[in-house]
């Protein structure tokens, strides 16, 4: 009966896989031996494998650290064999398989990877990052009310983009040591596609708070468009670089989103119990050129009777009683 | 060289004689002066001293509200106490305050009649020679001639100008004329010789409601003070002209009252600059004292005009951004004394439609006294590409009525020319 033999790493991924058609298989470190383990622990002549037409058998060969059953931890001499049986050897392991052996359904190549081929084309991560490069140029230039060298913007530029590449780079790193496929270039293509997509948002936010008065209740929306940009980058992040399962997919995408986006609103909390009592008024005091203005104005009665609110607001405010007295 | 010599002659026999009458004066009314002081009573030492003058036999003595705002605004903390002439030390209860015009009455217990102060019945005349007593900086009390030089022109709350030294610790001491009648309380320098007083009719007039119907509460009582001032200098604010004055092309309100001094100032001089920038400020130039970290009574005014020479509109925009990021209240106040500041915005056109504003508009309450705010509202124009008005106004210690009647008034009266 024909066997198959999977050497495979502690962390159970597969490193060589080989198929037998005879009835005897040798595994040690000796190079006679039809599986050849390279580990010091390993003996020259360590286990065999025999078929006796109906079974396969263990037979420790008096090897020097002995052979286990990896799920029992029991000694493997004389164990019959299942499909799926690991056997530690030293500190290698190797799995056995029967042709029988039944495998998972295969999974069709979804729209996401024929996109995600798509991003990876040199000319759609070029004209990616040439997009991201203009537009923090020009934000840095809009900022400087002077003359400005193009060579005063480069320097801010060039930063941003290590800055910006770095993720990717250390994304496709950890896949990579982790016995993925690295595709770092797919992994730059989908972060600097975020970017791109998060400035724009960063744009309509900006449009939005100057269109809008305080008064419209809708305007805190424009505040989750940027989570849900970074939730879809770690999930693509994670589509790409590792192959797990859709549950544990969202699950990483929602707690790097979580760290992120909790670690800078506790941050700006944290700064905020600092200043025990703020005595300047926040707020929002965004504006654009008149090209932007979309909105209509009010009168000025509107706003003076908007602000009553405000006066009630304050005034329940100044009646709560410190808690400490 | 004779005419020299006896002039001086003239001069030290003038200086001899206000010596004979200021001794005369201090002997005779030595009693009737005090030591103010607050202690503290958790280290059982003074917190703040200050001058004060009996004004009735019984025992009735006149000093300034900020000696004693310690004590009127947290009676728990502090214990009140005089120290007379003798050395003699003994405790004082808070009868009544006017924290507008910066007095107090405190009151010590007596068995029998004191000598005390008259009120004077009418005011100095200019150049009246005036003695002003009291205990500068703890060292015992003094006396130091100086002149009536009238009422300060330029101010809202009446002041006497008095040329002489007021120094720290004389506050609430009496300044009396040749006859020993009190015509102002010491509260305030302004260094070099320049001493402002409370008139005497301020604490005439205290006296006299105090004889009527003394204050129930003296929380109360600065709670209706404080609103009564703010209701009055609003008023007065509102019915005055306002005049529109022109800044680059816009026009915006100066309030013509006496008490607000405006100022200017551009870099029209700076031709290298991308942007014209034209600033007008005006400001009441006094604020009401309530306690060491809470100041009210405040107006501020401000405009600037900014003109882009080169810049795109775009770019202009967020140079005029950069300048509104900080706008903040004209007066200090702590954390027990108010709120923190709660904002509205929105974009909007003045009746005329002559100007179109991004309108920031932010309010905080105060804790003590319900229906008083600090009021900070900033204005920009949004409506030109190379243009930009800033108005901005802050007010403190206003009641919601007066705030938005003063705001509808103040956002009308912005515009382009």
């Amino acid at each position: 009966m024909e066997i198959i033999i999977e050497e495979i790493s502690r962390g159970q991924k597969l490193i060589s896989r080989h198929k037998f058609a005879k009835s005897e298989i040798n595994i040690g470190r000796g190079y006679h031996n039809d599986i050849i383990l390279s580990d010091p622990h390993v003996c020259a002549d360590h286990i065999c494998l025999s078929f006796n037409g109906d079974m396969w058998t263990v037979n420790d060969i008096d090897s020097v650290n002995g052979s286990f059953l990896d799920e029992t931890k029991d000694k493997a001499h004389g164990h019959q064999l299942k499909s799926g049986d690991i056997i530690t050897l030293g500190k290698s392991q190797v799995r056995i398989i029967f042709p029988h052996h039944p495998v998972p359904e295969s999974i069709a190549i979804g729209p996401i990877e024929n996109l995600l081929n798509v991003a990876k084309h040199p000319v759609f991560i070029a004209i990616n990052v040439l997009v991201f490069a203009s537009i923090i140029a020009s934000l840095h230039y809009i900022n400087i009310p002077k003359e400005v060298h193009l060579t005063q913007l480069l320097e801010p530029t060039i930063k941003l983009l290590i800055l910006a590449v770095t993720w990717p780079l250390f994304v496709s790193l950890i896949s990579h040591l982790m016995k993925n496929d690295a595709r770092v270039l797919t992994q730059i293509s989908v972060t600097f596609l975020s970017l791109n997509v998060l400035l724009l948002g960063d744009f309509i936010e900006t449009f939005v708070n100057f269109n809008t008065s305080s008064q419209m209740p809708l305007r805190y929306l424009v505040l989750i468009f940027p989570v849900a940009v970074l939730f879809t980058l770690f999930w693509l992040n994670t589509f790409i670089g590792f192959h797990t399962s859709a549950k544990r997919r969202y699950i990483t995408a929602a707690a790097l989103t979580l760290l992120l986006v909790g670690g800078s609103f506790a941050n700006s909390q944290n700064k905020k119990q600092k200043q025990d009592f703020v005595k300047k008024p926040s707020y929002d005091s965004t504006i654009m050129s008149p090209t932007f203005q979309f909105s209509n104005t009010e009168t000025v009665d509107k706003f003076v009777k908007d602000s009553d609110r405000l006066f009630d607001q304050v005034k329940e405010e100044a009646k709560k009683k410190p808690d400490n007295e | 060289m004779k005419f020299i010599f006896s002039t001086l002659l003239i001069l030290a026999s003038c200086v001899s004689y206000a010596q004979e009458q200021a001794e005369t004066i201090f002997k005779q009314y030595a009693p009737s002066l005090y030591q103010i002081r607050l202690i503290d009573k958790a280290s059982g030492e003074k917190s703040s001293i200050g001058s004060g003058f009996q004004i009735t036999a019984n025992g009735l003595i006149a000093t300034n509200y900020h000696v004693i705002s310690g004590y009127a605004r947290h009676p728990e903390k502090y214990l009140l106490e005089y120290l007379d002439s003798q050395g003699q030390k003994s405790t004082l209860s808070l009868e009544s305050v006017d924290v507008t015009n910066d007095l107090a009455l405190v009151k010590r217990e007596l068995n029998e009649d004191n000598t005390f102060f008259e009120i004077a019945p009418h005011a100095p005349i200019k150049g009246e020679e005036l003695y002003s007593l009291g205990n500068p900086n703890d060292l015992g009390m003094i006396v130091v001639p100086g002149t009536y030089n009238g009422l300060k022109a330029d101010s809202f709350s009446d002041r006497i100008h008095f040329t002489g030294s007021v120094n720290s610790g004389m506050s609430g001491g009496p300044v009396v004329n040749k006859e020993a009648q009190v015509v102002g309380i010491n509260v305030a320098t302004s260094g070099n010789q320049i001493g402002w007083l409370v008139p005497h009719d301020k604490l005439r007039a205290l006296y006299q409601d105090y004889l009527d119907a003394p204050p129930t509460s003296i929380e109360e009582q600065m709670k209706q003070q404080l609103y009564a001032n703010q209701k009055d200098l609003v008023s007065n604010l509102l019915q005055s002209n306002w005049e529109l004055k022109q800044l680059g092309s816009a026009k915006v309100p100066v309030v013509d009252v006496p008490f607000v001094k405006c100022w200017g100032e551009s870099n029209a001089d700076k031709t290298e600059d991308k942007v014209l920038i034209v600033v007008a400020n005006c400001a009441l130039n006094e604020d009401t004292y309530v306690s060491s970290k809470f100041y009210t009574g405040t107006l501020d005014m401000e405009y600037l005009y900014l003109k882009s020479k080169s810049l795109s509109p775009t770019k202009f925009y967020q140079y005029v951004q950069a300048r509104i990021k900080s706008a903040g209240p004209s007066n200090d106040v702590s954390k027990d004394d108010a709120t923190e500041f709660e904002c509205q915005h929105d974009l909007i056109s003045a009746k005329e439609n002559k100007i179109s504003n991004k309108a920031i508009f932010c309010t905080r309450a105060y804790k003590d006294y319900d229906d008083l705010f600090d009021v900070v509202y900033l204005g920009v124009s949004v409506d030109r590409y190379e243009e930009a008005l800033i108005s901005h106004f802050a007010l403190a210690g206003v009641s919601q009525e007066s705030a938005q009647a003063f705001m509808a008034k103040f956002m009308e009266a912005v515009s382009w020319k």
